[in-house]
């Protein structure tokens, strides 16, 4: 066939885009992390001060079913040289290369992209490596995630949270195979992903799910993580309406997004500063909408 | 888990109704606390007093209405409390039966009651 | 592999300090929908002495002396039930204002400020609660 390149569709108008976002007005969203960002500093110019040059003090949750002493789970202490710019990560790869190699967790990048080392750090879900010791009060409680079982010290069994992943098939999908002739690109629009911008930053790290309630109570409660996974697919226009019907008809059976009591804690843990809820809150919309023309 | 599913979307209705009962209730509640207790004292009320109210039969069909919407939005939200809790199996089949009877006991005793004091038995 | 822990719930209440608004909020309307529940069957029951009084003696009615009027008199000349319609208030005014909220937060109208509301809610209950003592308490002996 043709091997002729189409032309870019020139945009209709030089005019700003409508939608506000767009044109730099600030959402609900981008508001929230300019008040994290004034917190943290905030935070950060108080407790640097009372690091430096001193060692921090560690309490690590250990539990190991096959050594005797640590078949009750219980908590050791570290006392590990403050470094300037240490994170929980280092302190605890510090804990276990110097005083005990046993110590186990998960970690891989370190920088925040990977979603292995997601702990409960002084009462709250963090990632190990995006945690600054010097904004922590000592001592510094590490716990592995809550609401999951545990394998080994920091380690959790994450089988559950995977499959709630993949109950909500979080791969693109098409009724038809494209015919040969047809193929393209399939285009989004700048707008389309600016929407689904956020949605997409998921690094399966569970720190949401275990902080939710319902997720603790409910065993078949999908979760946060799985329903903005599928709000990711479900809000892309590349994919035809069927399957977007075919995603909903998923998300709104009785433990799906319905379960959501709108507690906010997967929010405020999310270290990739996903708006979970309101994304959780459109799909209810969407979902009581597309029931509503059945009336 | 996720893969059985039925279109029959009854969480999304239930969800949606709850909401809507809740904002009827929200203005009928407020109302009813002030009438019984603001605009009439409780240590008032008398027979010959609610009679009066409830004859009038667009109030008798707002308190109807009143009880239907709190006893859904009550024995729903009760349902939904529990499920999350991990209600599930056969207790959970069990205890929604247990809570739609009563639901439907307490709105026919209700409406019983209603008529009663309108004095129209 | 070897057999993994179960902690257990970890937001059991003895780590009540780590909690945010969003738990409490979800905490507290769920207790104070129970409540409103267990009143709602109550307070039917107690009305239905209206169907014995209506069913009587006639000319009991406007003497007040029927056993409609007489048990709702008798209640309300008790203590403890003005102190529970206190409460009752308390119950019921959290419980619409936090609804009032979570349908604010299920429209996508102020999520931003969604803890800050909560705080607001618990602070409206109280003084509403508060200002309403004495309405309550009117009329009664200790």
């Amino acid at each position: 066939m043709s091997t002729q390149q189409e032309q870019p569709q020139e945009p209709e108008s030089q005019e700003a885009p409508e939608d506000p976002e767009m044109r730099g007005a600030e959402s609900p969203q981008q508001e929230r992390l300019k008040e994290k960002e004034q917190g943290l500093a905030q935070d950060e110019a108080v407790d640097e001060s009372d690091v430096e040059g001193e060692t921090v003090h560690l309490k690590v949750f250990r539990y190991d079913p096959e050594v005797e002493g640590k078949q009750e789970p219980r908590f050791d202490d570290f006392y590990v040289p403050f470094e300037k710019g240490m994170t929980v990560l280092d302190a605890v790869m510090y804990a276990r290369d110097e005083f005990d190699s046993s110590l186990t967790f998960r970690h891989s990048c370190r920088q925040a992209v990977c979603g292995s080392d997601a702990f409960f750090v002084n009462g709250k879900q963090q990632l190990g490596c995006k945690t600054q010791i010097s904004e922590l009060k000592q001592p510094i409680r590490i716990e592995p995630l809550p609401h999951q079982e545990v394998v080994k010290d920091l380690v959790v069994d994450m089988d559950h949270f995977y499959d709630q992943m993949h109950a909500v098939e979080p791969y693109f999908q098409d009724e038809d195979t494209p015919d040969t002739a047809d193929l393209e690109e399939q285009r989004q629009s700048p707008e389309n992903r600016e929407k689904i911008k956020m949605s997409s930053r998921c690094i399966w790290c569970a720190a949401c799910m275990s902080s939710c309630n319902i997720a603790a109570g409910d065993n078949e409660y999908l979760g946060p993580a799985a329903i903005n996974k599928a709000y990711k697919f479900a809000m892309d226009d590349r994919e035809d309406d069927e399957i977007k019907e075919h995603r909903l008809r998923i998300l709104e059976q009785e433990h799906g997004v319905w379960r959501c009591q709108t507690q906010f804690s997967c929010t405020e843990v999310c270290p990739k500063d996903i708006p979970l809820t309101e994304h959780i809150q459109e799909l209810k919309r969407e979902a009581v909408k597309k029931n509503l023309k059945f009336w | 888990m996720a893969e059985r599913y039925s279109s029959f979307t009854r969480g999304g209705t239930n969800w949606f109704l709850q909401r809507v009962t809740a904002a009827f209730l929200i203005v009928v509640l407020a109302f009813h606390f002030f009438q019984l207790h603001f605009v009439n004292h409780a240590a008032d009320v008398t027979f010959m007093g609610t009679q009066a109210r409830m004859e009038n039969v667009g109030y008798f069909l707002t308190m109807v209405l009143f009880l239907i919407a709190g006893t859904f939005h009550g024995v729903n939200g009760v349902y939904n409390a529990l499920v999350n809790q991990g209600l599930e199996g056969t207790p959970k089949k069990v205890v929604l039966a247990v809570l739609v009877l009563a639901g439907i006991a307490l709105i026919v005793q209700g409406i019983w009651v209603a008529v009663a004091m309108a004095g129209w038995t | 592999m070897s057999q993994s822990y179960n902690r257990g719930l970890i937001e059991d209440f003895g780590r009540w300090k780590e909690f945010s608004a969003g738990m409490w909020a979800w905490i507290f309307h769920k207790f104070t929908g129970w409540m409103l529940i267990g009143y709602l069957f109550t307070h039917i029951a107690v009305l239905s002495t209206a169907i014995g009084a209506a069913s009587g003696d006639p000319a009991l009615i406007p003497q007040g002396e029927d056993v409609y009027t007489q048990t709702i008199q008798g209640l309300e000349s008790l203590f403890i039930i003005r102190v529970l319609e206190v409460g009752l208030l308390a119950v019921a005014v959290f419980h619409i204002l936090n609804g009032l909220r979570l349908l604010m937060v299920d429209l996508g109208i102020g999520l931003t400020a969604q803890d800050k509301s909560f705080y607001a809610s618990l602070v409206l209950t109280g003084i509403i609660t508060v200002a309403s003592v004495p309405t309550f308490m009117d009329g009664v002996a200790i």
